[in-house]
């Protein structure tokens, strides 16, 4: 008798244990997988993302026109797993904790996030193409302070190719004006010379 | 104020809840059945209550793609439910198929079988979203009644 009024006045004195949801507030743990959504200014379209979801909600596909892509989650497929998260190379998708997911069903197709990237032209042969994030190309050229990640960002990957061999066709044995004395017989192809 | 009108609005205060698996992983049933069990959730403080006939139900709440095997026994117990009836879909499965999408053994999505009038995705949706989830069919429910609020 004595133990039974002893968790009655313990229940008098905590309250109710039931959540008061939904007529009330209730408790969100911070790290609960709500909604992905993508980070259009790090995005490079790269399909890591597509490729590892479990649940095929993720679609990037070229614009009409070519100027770009768009890429769209569906969380009416997405099962949270976070593996886009996971393996996103740039960190562009992130998941909040908002839980809010229930709705009507003429909204199935509504609940999608969706970003349209456009390419931007290359600044030596105007081809289009994805820049990367500066604060990307910072970090991966940090050990050369010969090289200029914002001239570098705005070159589509074939004319970086072409300003990198410029950079190093005089560190090449055969380089003249380093080590030409040395080795009279290899041939320094023109093209390859610096050129200012 | 007919004996029609007045059962319609007595009956409001408690729509019974049906549960359909449709081949689910048993997740998304786990949750339901947390949010009926568990005090913390508590969904009979709606006036909700599982029932064991498909008769007396008023909302019914489907998990799981549909696969082959189940499609037929689904549609028989979901004839079975007397209108007005709200369909609640719970979990990724019934709305778009989510991993089982386009399995050789998967019938769904479930709208192509079953009128669905609320979608609850999540894989499981957390108890809190299907509460969510049960109000919203609850006022849809109240809509096809005919009483609105």
């Amino acid at each position: 008798m004595a133990g039974f009024l002893k968790v009655l006045v313990r229940n008098l004195m905590q309250g109710p244990s039931t959540d008061p949801f939904p007529l009330g507030e209730t408790f969100t743990p911070q790290r609960l997988r709500g909604k992905v959504h993508i980070n259009p200014n790090l995005c490079m379209g790269c399909g890591v993302c597509r490729h590892s979801c479990t649940a095929g909600a993720i679609d990037i596909r070229q614009l009409e026109d070519g100027t770009g892509f768009k890429i769209t989650v569906w969380q009416n497929a997405c099962c949270l797993c976070a593996s886009c998260r996971h393996y996103c190379p740039m960190g562009a998708i992130t998941i909040d904790n908002n839980w809010h997911s229930a709705h009507a069903a003429e909204e199935k197709y509504d609940k999608v996030e969706q970003q349209i990237i456009r390419y931007e032209p290359c600044s030596h042969c105007g081809s289009l193409m994805r820049p990367l994030p500066l604060e990307r190309v910072r970090a991966l050229y940090a050990n050369d302070d010969s090289l200029d990640p914002k001239l570098l960002r705005t070159l589509c990957p074939k004319c970086r190719q072409i300003e990198d061999a410029k950079r190093n066709s005089c560190k090449l044995p055969g380089a003249p004006g380093k080590s030409a004395s040395a080795n009279d017989d290899a041939a320094t192809p023109a093209s390859a010379a610096p050129t200012a | 104020m007919s004996m029609d009108t007045w059962l319609k609005k007595m009956s409001v205060r408690s729509p019974w809840l049906f549960r359909i698996n449709a081949g689910s992983c048993n997740g998304c049933d786990v949750e339901l059945a947390t949010t009926a069990c568990i005090p913390r959730y508590d969904v009979e403080r709606l006036g909700c209550k599982y029932c064991g006939s498909p008769r007396h139900a008023d909302i019914v709440l489907i998990t799981g793609p549909l696969t082959a095997r189940v499609r037929d026994r689904v549609l028989t117990v979901w004839n079975e439910i007397p209108e007005p009836k709200v369909t609640v879909a719970v979990g990724i499965c019934p709305i778009s198929g989510g991993v089982f999408r386009e399995g050789y053994s998967i019938e769904g999505p479930i709208d192509r079988y079953i009128p669905v009038d609320v979608n609850v995705p999540g894989c499981p949706p957390r108890p809190q979203a299907i509460l969510e989830g049960v109000v919203l069919a609850r006022s849809i429910w109240l809509k096809k009644l005919g009483l609105e609020g």
